[in-house]
């Protein structure tokens, strides 16, 4: 090869190495975060009143807009139409940190917290489309994440005397499961994880069926599931 | 909490965007196959072309050029499939769907590679790998990336070293061989260098270096044995072709002689 070639790309991917490894460095920062936000987000299962539970939010939410650096700072390293050539950096913390959204979203109003709304909350803008985003898969990995950890509260509110919790959650992974039943989805991992959905399912409706047929649950909430 | 049907409706539109995305994913493998079907086909023909002249060592290389000027012919057709998937790879998709189209571009630069250097002697540049990627404004299709052209590039030693076996027992299959045998140590110690930055590289070093000692052992042999004859290459060149030529032209005109020339078996 001639010699100047050889030297052009090396150059080249020196430069892709320097490129991966700045982006490795936010991707650190952005780890560290979301981590924070699941430690502090644990405590739901044994904060025995949910009254202390907004509180409890309110010191998570400082913690999920400072993602709004990291997103920006990404955004200003990677290069125009580079998404998707680096994007598999950060998409575990993307996930967590959708995850962590969707729960502050469902604890707070009991609803699902939409992509749009996600990508605004990070700070995502519309014009780095091609350097970070929020892609449709990344957000359903972090609901799906959502999915796993309400089955868990389930159980854990009812330890807690909370009955009625596990049946709200009922309801809403229901209609979860019902929109995720609407997608085609490959053999992938977003696949696996959507087989797994049917356990989390299963594990509510038993928390469900154990609560209701102690009389546990208050009266009003009993029927809309038992139908 | 009856958010039902704007949640049914969110996920509609996750349906159409993870199907569009599929369709296109399935579209490019496809076409990928194709591309690297008919780069494949190039290479045979390739080989084919350059075991018909007799002499492949000639001073013009007129073999090599007309070899590589029907490659390229060819490998118009692997060209016209990348200019259709232009649309698809546009912008922020060229790096989603990479590994997609990555495998057909790699056995592309290969049969491109595998032209060029049997009407030039040297390697295909990465430039010049682009410039048959573009359209007639010089615009091209999509970014081709520095990994596809090295890896496309190490698997050309592979061919390459079937290239100088099949030939070595021609008319200037030797010289030629030992032409392959320095330029595929050259390529080996290049890419060397740029190993570490391309994860695959790895693997096909090993390989390269497979091929390079096949070379290397057959341009020994021949070596040796040669020796063994005081005669200039040339000379053994003639008394191999005679040899041959008793058999293969037609077998009624040449001297019958005892064999395993099947034209021996219908006589009797």
């Amino acid at each position: 090869m001639d010699p100047q070639d050889l030297e052009t790309l090396n150059v080249l991917l020196d430069r892709d190495v320097e490129l991966r490894e700045n982006i490795k460095d936010q991707v650190n920062e952005f780890d560290k975060k979301t981590r924070t936000m699941v430690g502090l987000l644990n405590k739901i299962h044994s904060t025995p009143c949910f009254g202390e539970v907004p509180s409890l939010l309110d010191s998570v939410k400082p913690v999920l807009t400072s993602c709004q650096e990291i997103t920006a700072a990404i955004a200003s390293i990677v290069p125009p139409n580079q998404l998707w050539r680096w994007k598999e950096l950060w998409s575990n913390s993307l996930r967590t940190a959708v995850f962590a959204a969707a729960l502050i979203e469902y604890l707070s109003n009991r609803r699902l917290i939409t992509l749009p709304k996600v990508a605004q909350t990070l700070g995502l803008k519309d014009e780095w489309q091609d350097r970070v985003a929020l892609p449709a898969e990344d957000y359903l990995h972090g609901i799906i994440s959502l999915v796993n950890e309400l089955s868990r509260l389930a159980v854990n509110a009812v330890t807690l005397g909370n009955f009625d919790e596990p049946i709200r959650i009922s309801i809403f992974v229901k209609n979860l499961f019902a929109g995720f039943s609407m997608l085609n989805l490959k053999n992938d991992t977003l696949r696996r994880r959507y087989d797994g959905l049917k356990y989390d399912i299963k594990k509510i409706e038993e928390v469900v069926y154990d609560v209701s047929l102690r009389r546990l649950a208050s009266s009003q909430s009993v029927p809309s599931t038992t139908q | 909490m009856s958010a039902t049907n704007d949640e049914l409706e969110l996920f509609d539109n996750f349906r159409a965007d993870l199907d569009d995305h599929n369709d296109r994913r399935e579209r490019l493998i496809k076409a990928s196959r194709d591309a690297t079907n008919l780069s494949k086909k190039t290479i045979f023909l390739l080989h084919r072309l350059m075991m018909e002249d007799s002499n492949i060592s000639t001073v013009d290389n007129a073999p090599g050029k007309r070899a590589a000027l029907r490659g390229r012919e060819k490998l118009v057709e692997v060209q016209t499939i990348y200019a259709g998937l232009r649309q698809e790879l546009e912008g922020n998709r060229f790096w989603r769907y990479q590994s997609q189209v990555s495998p057909g571009l790699q056995e592309y630069i290969e049969a491109l590679g595998f032209a060029h250097y049997l009407e030039y002697g040297s390697l295909i540049t990465f430039d010049q790998v682009q410039q048959t990627l573009a359209d007639s404004q010089g615009v091209p299709f999509f970014p081709l990336t520095i990994s596809d052209y090295l890896l496309g590039l190490s698997d050309l030693t592979g061919e390459l070293m079937r290239y100088a076996i099949s030939g070595i027992s021609r008319r200037g299959g030797r010289k030629k061989a030992s032409e392959v045998c320095a330029f595929v140590r050259g390529c080996k110690s290049d890419f060397e260098r740029l190993t570490p930055y391309v994860w695959e590289l790895k693997k096909k070093q090993y390989v390269t270096g497979q091929s390079l000692e096949k070379i290397e052992d057959a341009a020994y042999a021949i070596f040796v044995r040669s020796s063994e004859y005081d005669l200039s290459p040339d000379m053994l060149d003639d008394i191999v072709a005679q040899a041959i030529s008793s058999y293969s032209t037609d077998g009624l005109s040449a001297r019958p002689r005892r064999g395993f020339g099947h034209d021996d078996l219908e006589d009797t």
